[in-house]
């Protein structure tokens, strides 16, 4: 782009803006005759906007220049003109001044008279950067850097273009793995000449971590060889992961403005010698690039194995520790809170205790934690642990005195500190008391909400050995079960008796219809007079009989058998005899000797029924 | 018959031996001295306790209506609701449980010669009948006290003004809600100094031993 081209879009701007003004004038006559404008309304962080008030009258209206908290003014030009416009002479002056926002916001920029409007400049963050368009290739010559030479404080170390600085601060030298080391990580960026911050600050060393890092940092301003650089400052803490000696620095991206071309082809430039002008007419274009602090040398050593406590968690600093447990007095039962409070400064995220285990006479359950610090980093401050407890028996029992280990740093060794044992008072729980409480019963006492309307006390009586109902106690419930069991084991006897009955009754019936139906045959026989028919009869008859009586088959009750068993001259044996003899005979009886008979043989079958 | 004779002597033998057992312990519990304690607990304006130990007494004598007015008195003071008794509560009340538990063993012996009387003769049918139907009551009546006390047998007072009941059987646990003391509650499970209750709106948590007592002592 040539100077005359340069030349002519100023003139053309200017022509542009007085025939803007103009037609605002001839429209609209009675508005108020000074005007004010920003260009552009909406810039990203590290950018101008140029903001103009142009007076119109004689100059009799009083300006006043704005003030913006967060804005910067700066008066870069005034110009004085008179225009002959249709015959009429139009005197104009103007103000030209640069506004450069120092935060990220929207900013109302008040009227610069009592009847001018305000105007408002939205300011954004930087951006990442990866829209923005990158400067010419690898070919391309490398751009003259801006700020040359001159002396900067300690430890700041510019970058190539002079348009940005990291430095990182740690106060030691010698650390502990694990240990919380402060560090503070300050980003120079000169004004105007850094476009946008792309990301929080790091660590390029991969074995260190970096805690709490806030995303708001304090911002400052400086001067560094004449020039004002924002100065953006992060604090946090580093954590060390391992052993050895490290050279550590901290590294930030960033979107500079670099120029695309010689200083010395820009009499512009050279003119104004300002990045203003610069961004004005496009003489700049972003670059991103990481800005890298210089290397802090870094040694950290290994925790000692030798006198490391029991109880140490990873502690390192300098600590205290303080108890008490509330309430002082209580019920068996009820539980207490005890306190244990560690203060003083270090890695309080390593700060960690069990407090009390596995207590006699007391239940004891895991402590929790919370912290209060006394610094924006947590470094110092004090972490309380409370832990419930609950006393098992009454009495005033002892809490014994509490531990805490730790390394200090400076002393190169594990400490302890122990606190004071503590007594409590405790009472019989309320729902083991079997005593009355204080008021004996017969006592005449106030009148309360409960009794009123008491009913008096009793007599005391016998007491039992549990509240269990009798018939729900273990010992009581075996009079039942045998009960039952008895009366169940006479009740199935009683019915097999009654079996037995039923049956011998029912073989008894059967018996007597045979014996019926045997004597109702004999009287048939002997009313015929038929003597064989009639022995033979009565020989069945008793051969069923007798054969049941002597277990034997029923042709085996011979007259001889019977002759054996009850020998000769019993009627039974008689009877035998007769049947044979009126079988084979053909023997005769008179009617006397068929009763008799009969007789007989009624009489020996009813009685083996009654047997 | 002589069986049965020797049955019946063996049987008594054994019942007079488990009787003798039975009351062989040490005696702890009565009615009255409870009664009397809660009638202290009540003058002392601490109607958890007294409504606990009222609740004891009510166990040994259900039928006693000084304790039942009594309880009623110190819930109603306490703004605790009223309880509506049941059916088996009226059973409950009719004696105490000692009678009860022999007017049980009395039925069932009742019921039990019945049947077997009926087994081994005929006669006298109407007083086997009576017999056995007045048995029957009596088992019943036993029945239905033991259907009144035994939720019982698993309740407990809450004797703490405000008591919390926590999500989970620790002290630290987040409270659910709160009891007021006095409040009965159904225990359903026990952890390490915690007991798992159930209200009668349904609601359940944990509440700390030392804030509640069980009708019946572990």
């Amino acid at each position: 782009m040539s100077k005359g081209h340069h030349t002519r879009n100023i003139w053309l701007a200017a022509l542009g803006l007085l025939g803007v003004l103009f037609a605002a004038a001839a429209a609209r006559a009675d508005e108020p005759l000074v005007y004010a404008t920003i260009q552009p309304a909406q810039i990203q962080l590290g950018e101008s906007a140029q903001f103009t008030i142009t007076n119109l009258g004689d100059g009799t209206t009083p300006i006043t220049l704005p003030v913006v908290s967060g804005l910067k003014f700066e008066i870069i030009a005034r110009t004085h003109e008179v225009q002959l416009i249709n015959g009429t002479t139009l005197p104009s002056s103007s103000i030209v001044m640069r506004v450069t926002p120092q935060i990220a916001g929207i900013f109302t920029i008040p009227a610069v008279t009592p009847k001018a409007q305000p105007l408002v400049l939205q300011v954004t963050a930087a951006s990442s950067g990866t829209n923005i368009p990158h400067p010419a290739g690898p070919g391309a010559a490398n751009p003259p850097p801006i700020l040359f030479g001159g002396s900067i404080p300690k430890g700041v170390r510019l970058t190539d273009d002079g348009s940005a600085y990291v430095r990182l601060s740690i106060p030691k030298r010698e650390v502990y793995v694990g240990e919380s080391v402060p560090v503070e990580m300050e980003v120079g960026m000169r004004s105007g000449f850094v476009s946008s911050l792309n990301g929080l600050p790091k660590l390029t060393d991969d074995n260190f971590a970096l805690n709490n890092l806030s995303h708001q940092p304090e911002r400052t301003e400086k001067q560094i060889n004449g020039e004002t650089f924002v100065v953006l400052t992060w604090r946090s803490t580093l954590a060390v992961v391992k052993p050895g000696s490290f050279a550590l620095s901290a590294e930030v991206p960033l979107t500079v403005k670099i120029r695309t071309r010689p200083k010395r082809e820009s009499s512009l430039d050279d003119r104004f010698g300002d990045p203003f002008w610069q961004n004005l007419f496009g003489a700049t274009v972003p670059k991103d690039i990481n800005v890298t602090s210089p290397a802090q040398e870094l040694t950290v050593h290994e925790l000692p194995a030798e006198g490391r406590p029991a109880d140490f968690h990873g502690a390192i600093g300098t600590f205290g520790i303080a108890s008490d447990v509330s309430p002082a007095k209580a019920d068996v039962g009820d539980p207490l809170t005890l306190r244990m409070r560690v203060t003083g400064s270090g890695n309080f995220d390593r700060v960690d205790s069990s407090m009390l285990d596995h207590l006699d006479q007391w239940k004891t359950y895991p402590p929790k934690s919370s912290f209060n610090s006394s610094d924006p980093l947590g470094l110092s401050g004090m972490k309380t642990f409370e832990q419930p407890v609950i006393a098992a028996k009454p009495g005033v029992q002892e809490l014994p005195a509490l531990t805490f280990s730790y390394f200090d740093p400076n002393k190169r060794r594990y400490e302890t500190v122990r606190s004071a044992s503590l007594s409590v008072s405790i009472s019989p729980s309320l729902a083991d008391s079997q005593t009355a409480p204080g008021t004996p019963s017969t006592s005449v006492s106030p009148e309360t909400k409960y009794t009123a309307g008491l009913r008096p006390d009793h007599v005391e009586t016998t007491a039992t050995p549990s509240l269990i109902p009798l018939y729900l106690q273990p010992n009581f419930l075996p009079v039942p079960s045998i009960l039952v069991l008895a009366f169940a084991a006479g009740w199935v006897g009683a019915r097999r008796r009654r079996g037995v009955g039923e049956r011998e009754s029912v073989s008894d019936r059967i018996a007597s219809r045979a014996a019926k139906r045997v004597l109702a045959q004999m009287q048939a026989a002997a009313r015929v007079g038929d003597t064989a028919q009639f022995f033979d009869s009565a020989r069945t008859a008793l051969q069923s009989v007798l054969a049941a009586r002597w277990q034997l088959a029923l042709e085996e009750i011979t007259t001889t058998e019977v002759e054996g068993r009850v020998g000769e001259e019993n009627e039974i044996r008689q009877l035998f005899a007769l049947a044979d003899e009126a079988k084979y005979s053909g023997r005769k009886l008179n009617a006397t000797d068929f009763a008799r008979w009969q007789r007989i043989v009624r009489q020996h079958l009813m009685s083996d029924n009654a047997t | 018959m002589n069986n049965l004779m020797r049955t019946a002597l063996v049987f008594c033998l054994l019942l007079g031996a488990v009787a003798v057992h039975s009351e062989s312990k040490p005696v702890g519990y009565s009615a009255a001295a409870l009664y009397n304690l809660a009638n202290s607990y009540a003058r002392a304006d601490k109607p958890g306790m007294a409504i606990l130990n009222y609740e004891r007494a009510s166990l040994l004598s259900p039928d006693d209506p000084d304790v039942q007015a009594n309880l009623r008195l110190v819930r109603a003071s306490a703004h605790l609701p009223a309880e509506t008794p049941d059916g088996f509560d009226r059973i409950a009340r009719i004696a105490t449980t000692f009678w009860v538990s022999w007017l049980g063993v009395f039925g069932l012996t009742l019921v039990g010669g019945s049947l077997i009387v009926a087994q081994l003769s005929s006669r006298h049918r109407l007083v086997r009948g009576v017999a056995l139907l007045l048995g029957v009551s009596m088992i019943g009546l036993t029945l239905g006290s033991a259907l009144a006390l035994w939720p019982r047998l698993h309740q407990g007072v809450v004797i703490a003004a405000a008591t919390p009941v926590r999500v989970s059987p620790v002290p630290m646990g987040d409270p659910l809600f709160s009891l007021p003391e006095g409040e009965k509650v159904k225990i359903t499970a026990e952890h390490d100094g915690f007991a798992l209750i159930e209200t009668r709106a349904g609601r359940a948590g944990w509440i700390s031993d030392s804030k509640f007592a069980p009708i019946v002592p572990r």
